[in-house]
């Protein structure tokens, strides 16, 4: 018996391990590369005969990095409290509240997610354009402070409170809005904190929008760097390009293992039948 | 925990004002643009490179800048670097609203596209016949789009070969092959002396197989008056019967069908293919990346007869329609393109030719040294003689290329003999042009 068990778990950890190398190997070649040095090749083996940190000052000094990570960490962290804010009021009454066309104003919200960003990108452009906002971070956060996909999800996350904690806020004396912020918000943060998590990795990868309402290279964002560096007119410096998407991808990697148990709960809200 | 959220929620709202406030507090006036009373320039104008961002190159635009500035010194530039893929779409989407660039880095593909939607200035009685004359014919004409000038010719880059020269040493092959025949020959001789397909024909997403088919007519046309008449082509029908003989063989290797000259490249660095053709940019990062494989690399005219034109891939310069500063924009497009800023240029990227005669001229084209940078230079600037854009810029330019790829796609991996390849293509192009309705001859 315990030699089945045995085998059964075998089994189960070579599958793991197996798959954890198919994901993990690109990421670590990934850093392999970018920690080889300038005169070694990069097929002469996997690991770095002799690794240095060289690329990755190249990527701060020439390459602007640093002020491309400063642009997008301004964004992001800008971005992410104001899409919790805006998705989660508009997303209460829509769950909570009974209003004539609730449903309509729904399926509109959620219609909008089958728009393909490249059908209504120069309408946004020219409005950004014509509000100021070009060449700001405002102009950069505006496309994420409030989503179709973070109202959903946390409209769902609403519909799962119980009535009655709200009720008896009510007969407490408490209005809508102070049900709101005293009573549903606090029950739902784990799904504040999966929805912070997709705007965290929404607004950090952004590349088209970020692209066409700079016109200033001094607000590129990291994606946009990185693009300049493998689009290079002289082919590509492999090195470099590793080592600028390890800091692209560093800190989405930080995020998502601090907070993965979250986001892994939260990812299953969307489920729960409205 | 009420008062807590109290304050975050307080806290966010106050800032999601104050940032509306800043951003109307950022709206730019619109950019001044006119010529002073005294004929002088004035105001700002703006220049977007494609893809030229971190050194050597911000160097050299911040010289060229203050060069310009000097000249007019009521004049503000601005240059800006922009990814090239996403070079046409940044373009069009500023077309949409007001702020847009004043000159415009773009290859002829993007510059016709954008032209035909009337984005772009026509320049042809806007510069002086001096420097309309000071440019390399053929790069100069794809500059032209419905005999109407509409950019000035920057920076070129035209059609080698590059092999490795330790691969060609094991097989004893002294000569590069200038037929199908003899690129067959000497590509089974490297390949079974080092066990690796050794020739990689480049398809990128179409285009290229185009140009080679026009390079391999030698003259003859292949699209007469909107009818494409390559049917019967012997050289033709010769190119598609050996590749597809060398893919079986294994004298290609298997992702040439995905064809980018970026797998190319990775191959080549890898010591996995030994011959290939394209631009003298090709060895960029095979010298950061791979020392040896650049030591051992060199560099030869394409691998066609001497006399078959060559392809150039040309850079340039053109002015978008909504500029607010034409005069401006134009002077700038001009100073950047004049022969001393183009050699200039050409010394700072390594790798490319100027497009202005002049400046071929110069000692550093001429002697250019011995590394394999240097000798791809040299015979690229003798390539220059017999180059010019093959493909015209066409409205079905993007079925041409699809249809081509995916054809010469098919015919590599047997699911089509190259007779019926061959014919589908040439049916394929005239639906093409029946659809857009052109006559174009090339």
């Amino acid at each position: 018996m315990k030699s089945k068990q045995f085998n059964q778990r075998m089994w189960l950890y070579t599958l793991m391990i197996f798959i954890t190398i198919i994901t993990v190997g690109p990421f670590l070649i990934t850093l392999f590369m970018s920690l080889k040095a300038a005169n070694e090749g990069i097929y002469s083996s996997i690991l770095p005969a002799s690794p240095t940190l060289e690329n990755f000052v190249t990527a701060f000094d020439k390459a602007n990095f640093g002020m491309y990570f400063l642009n997008t960490l301004v964004v992001t962290v800008i971005a992410i409290p104001l899409n919790l804010l805006f998705c989660s009021l508009a997303a209460y009454p829509l769950a909570r509240m009974d209003f004539r066309g609730r449903s309509v104003v729904l399926a509109v919200i959620i219609s909008t997610m089958m728009v393909p960003f490249q059908l209504y990108m120069a309408p946004l452009f020219q409005l950004a354009g014509s509000l100021g906002l070009q060449n700001t971070h405002i102009g950069l956060v505006v496309m994420q402070v409030s989503t179709a996909f973070g109202i959903f999800l946390m409209r769902q996350a609403f519909l799962r409170i119980p009535k009655e904690l709200e009720e008896s806020a009510y007969l407490d004396g408490a209005n809508k809005f102070k049900v709101w912020y005293l009573v549903a918000l606090p029950l739902v943060k784990p799904t504040l904190v999966t929805l912070a998590i997709f705007t965290f990795m929404g607004t950090w990868g952004d590349y088209l929008w970020p692209l066409l309402n700079s016109t200033e290279s001094s607000m590129y964002t990291l994606s946009i760097g990185l693009a300049q560096l493998s689009q290079n007119f002289d082919g590509s410096n492999l090195k470099l390009i590793s080592a600028a998407s390890i800091l692209t991808t560093i800190p989405t990697l930080l995020i998502f293992i601090w907070l993965q148990k979250y986001f892994i709960s939260g990812a299953t809200d969307g489920a729960v039948k409205g | 925990m009420g008062k807590q959220i109290n304050k975050v929620v307080t806290g966010t709202l106050v800032a999601a004002l104050s940032m509306g406030l800043m951003a109307g507090c950022n709206k730019e006036g619109a950019k001044d643009a006119s010529t002073s009373k005294s004929g002088e320039l004035t105001g700002e104008v703006t220049l977007w490179t494609a893809s030229l961002a971190g050194e050597p190159f911000d160097t050299y635009f911040d010289e060229l800048e203050k060069k310009f500035e000097k000249l007019h010194p009521d004049l503000d530039v601005t240059i800006e670097d922009i990814p090239q893929n996403e070079m046409e779409q940044k373009v069009l989407t500023s077309l949409t609203g007001n702020d847009v660039p004043d000159v415009v880095n773009l290859n002829p593909h993007y510059m016709s596209n954008i032209a035909a939607q009337g984005g772009l200035l026509d320049l042809t009685g806007m510069v002086s016949d001096k420097t309309k004359n000071s440019f390399v014919e053929g790069p100069y004409k794809s500059g032209i789009y419905e005999d109407k000038l509409y950019a000035l010719p920057w920076y070129l880059t035209t059609t080698i070969s590059w092999y490795n020269g330790d691969h060609f040493d094991q097989a004893g092959i002294k000569e590069l092959p200038t037929t199908i025949k003899d690129i067959y020959d000497t590509a089974k001789a490297i390949t079974d002396k080092t066990g690796k397909p050794s020739y990689y024909p480049v398809i990128n997403d179409g285009n290229t197989i185009m140009e080679k088919m026009v390079s391999l007519s030698n003259g003859k046309p292949m699209v007469k008056d909107g009818k494409a008449v390559f049917e019967s082509n012997k050289d033709i029908i010769d190119y598609f019967t050996y590749t597809q003989k060398m893919y079986k063989e294994g004298l290609i290797p298997q992702e040439t069908a995905e064809g980018s000259l970026k797998t190319g490249q990775e191959l080549f660095m890898a010591g996995n293919t030994s011959f290939l053709e394209g631009g003298v940019t090709f060895l960029g990062p095979i010298e950061s990346g791979a020392p040896d494989v650049y030591k051992a690399s060199k560099a030869g005219q394409p691998l066609e007869s001497e006399s078959a034109p060559v392809n150039v891939a040309v850079m340039n310069f053109a002015v978008p329609a909504k500029t607010k500063n034409k005069e401006a924009a134009v002077a700038l497009a001009e100073f950047v393109t004049n022969a001393e800023n183009q050699l200039e240029f050409s010394k700072t990227a390594g790798t490319v030719l100027p497009a202005t005669k002049n400046s071929l001229e110069d000692d550093y084209f001429k002697n250019p040294g011995e590394s394999p940078k240097a000798l791809g230079m040299l015979q690229a600037s003798e390539s220059l003689e017999r180059a010019k854009v093959l493909i015209p810029p066409t409205e079905s330019s993007a079925e041409l290329r699809e249809s081509t790829k995916n054809i010469f796609v098919k015919n590599l991996q047997g699911k089509l003999t190259p007779e019926e390849a061959v014919k589908q293509l040439s049916s394929e192009w005239n639906k093409a042009f029946e659809k857009s309705d052109e006559k174009v001859t090339f």
